[in-house]
């Protein structure tokens, strides 16, 4: 992959971020380059509690940084979708609620964004559940709600954060798998938050691999296996095995 | 057991537990009926209220006289106090400045303020709505705040990466997200109100079910005072009903469990 010629999507320059807590100082990031190009499934992969989360919210605006630069050099106007941790779904809203919701906010009319929103409902495989409130769904159906209504504004960056984490391992696969077919169907700009090697390994066109506290970019593993990826395959072994020997223990 | 045997078991026992309290008061009430009336001697004074207006003003003018007041009192109290306390729980200056003086006003019962607000306004209506009014405002101000302060975090996030204006965030998510607290607020606020509104009948008032159980004490009538007594019961529970029913229907994800 010719990293040069792609179009650099959003640009981490020396991230760090620091909390105050019982007159203490906590790192949670620190020192954190990284370019992400256009269309590409970044995953960062960490152990623990620390950073990665962080890090998201970071270039999510959500927090600011304590030094250290986040930009778009792409467009100014960057928009952003975000798929939480746990289900951030709304329950109060239905379906069809929940994912119209950020063309809502953004003044689209009610006709264009009903029919955007039908389109995701059908995309993520929720067709004949436009009207069910979340309680009415599974674990699973819930974070397609999430997907949905994160890719609903247009993103140029989808971000994730762990987005798979309260799923059965199950699930959690299929829903890999269908993130994929997701991402396959509207190509955007991932970048996708875990803890877990093999979901890592499964997704991401490039895997950046964080320390433990405070974050720090380790090693970047740019996997070159073909998709769909088979986590029984020899060569995806091979790699699992060296990231998991590089990967800091958690505690 | 299935669901639907287990149900009609709770229904019969309920019944039971009602039958007893019935035979309690007719085991009391046998040896002195003109202190304690039976429970046929207040049916049937019950039934003579129906045909016989007392003050001019038939039971169900009485009972709409009292409810009216409530209601009247009660919509102030939520409009008000749902904007106050969202203004409380959202902006912590506001909260900062203003929470200490619920605080100190909270612990004095509503029912105290009776014979100020009666010295100042008079015995007329406004008086009357205004107390109901002191007694209902305060819990839906203190729930709403307490609702507002609580919504998770990350719902504010989803509302934030959509770059919602403090408007929208409000409409889609803070007050969906604070409704369960909101109603509990409800609730306690019109029980209260409830409760002041009989207390200041009972001081002052020409009509209305508390004038109802004073005009039994004054003129002897103790079934009349009975009487009051379980219709104040009665339309108290009914009004807890409506507003457990409205929020259902307004809100039906807050009663379903999560799957």
């Amino acid at each position: 992959m010719d990293n040069k010629e792609r179009k650099v999507m959003l640009r981490l320059e020396n991230i760090a971020k620091s909390f105050y807590a019982r007159h203490e100082v906590f790192d949670a990031v620190s020192d954190v380059s990284i370019d992400v190009y256009e269309n590409e499934f970044l995953t960062i992969l960490g152990p623990g509690q620390c950073g990665k989360s962080v890090l998201l919210n970071i270039i999510a605006g959500l927090e600011k940084p304590t030094k250290g630069t986040v930009d778009f050099p792409a467009s100014s106007d960057t928009t952003m979708g975000f798929v939480f941790q746990k289900t951030a779904v709304f329950p109060w809203k239905t379906v069809m609620e929940n994912v119209e919701l950020g063309l809502q906010i953004k003044g689209t009319n009610k006709k264009e964004r009903r029919e955007k929103a039908q389109y995701l409902i059908e995309l993520v495989g929720l067709k004949g559940f436009e009207n069910a409130y979340p309680y009415q769904l599974s674990g699973g159906m819930k974070q397609r709600v999430g997907i949905a209504r994160a890719y609903c504004v247009n993103p140029d960056i989808l971000l994730m954060d762990e987005p798979f984490g309260a799923l059965d391992a199950q699930t959690r696969y299929q829903m890999e798998e269908e993130v994929l077919r997701i991402w396959q169907a509207e190509k955007r700009t991932v970048i996708f938050v875990t803890n877990n090697i093999e979901e890592a390994l499964f997704l991401g066109d490039r895997i950046v691999l964080l320390s433990a506290c405070p974050a720090k970019v380790k090693e970047i593993y740019i996997p070159r296996l073909e998709r769909p990826r088979n986590n029984i395959d020899p060569d995806f072994l091979a790699l699992r095995e060296e990231i998991e020997a590089n990967t800091d223990l958690a505690l | 057991m299935n669901a639907k045997t287990s149900k009609l078991r709770d229904l019969a026992l309920s019944v039971v537990s009602i039958l007893c309290l019935i035979s309690l008061w007719l085991v009391l009430s046998s040896s002195r009926p003109d202190f304690f009336p039976t429970p046929q001697m207040t049916w049937e004074r019950f039934i003579e209220l129906i045909e016989y207006p007392v003050s001019k003003v038939s039971i169900l003018g009485h009972i709409w006289a009292s409810l009216r007041r409530v209601v009247i009192a009660f919509c102030y109290a939520v409009v008000l106090g749902i904007s106050l306390g969202i203004a409380m729980g959202w902006n912590k200056k506001i909260r900062a400045a203003v929470e200490p003086i619920f605080e100190s006003l909270r612990p004095i019962p509503p029912i105290a303020w009776i014979p100020l607000v009666i010295l100042w306004f008079g015995v007329g209506e406004f008086p009357k709505i205004l107390l109901v009014f002191i007694g209902s405002f305060i819990p839906i101000v203190l729930n709403t705040m307490t609702g507002v302060a609580l919504v998770d975090p990350m719902y504010l996030s989803v509302s934030r990466v959509f770059k919602a204006n403090t408007l929208q965030t409000m409409i889609h998510v803070v007050l969906p997200a604070s409704i369960p607290a909101i109603f509990a607020g409800m609730k306690a606020s019109l029980s209260s109100g409830w409760m002041v509104v009989v207390a200041a009948e009972m001081i002052a008032s020409k009509s209305g079910v508390g004038f109802l159980i004073t005009r039994g004490s004054e003129s002897y009538d103790v079934a009349l005072i009975l009487c009051g007594m379980i219709l104040i019961g009665i339309v108290g529970a009914l009004l807890g009903v409506v507003l457990t029913l409205l929020e259902r229907w307004l809100c039906p994800w807050t009663t379903k469990k999560e799957k």
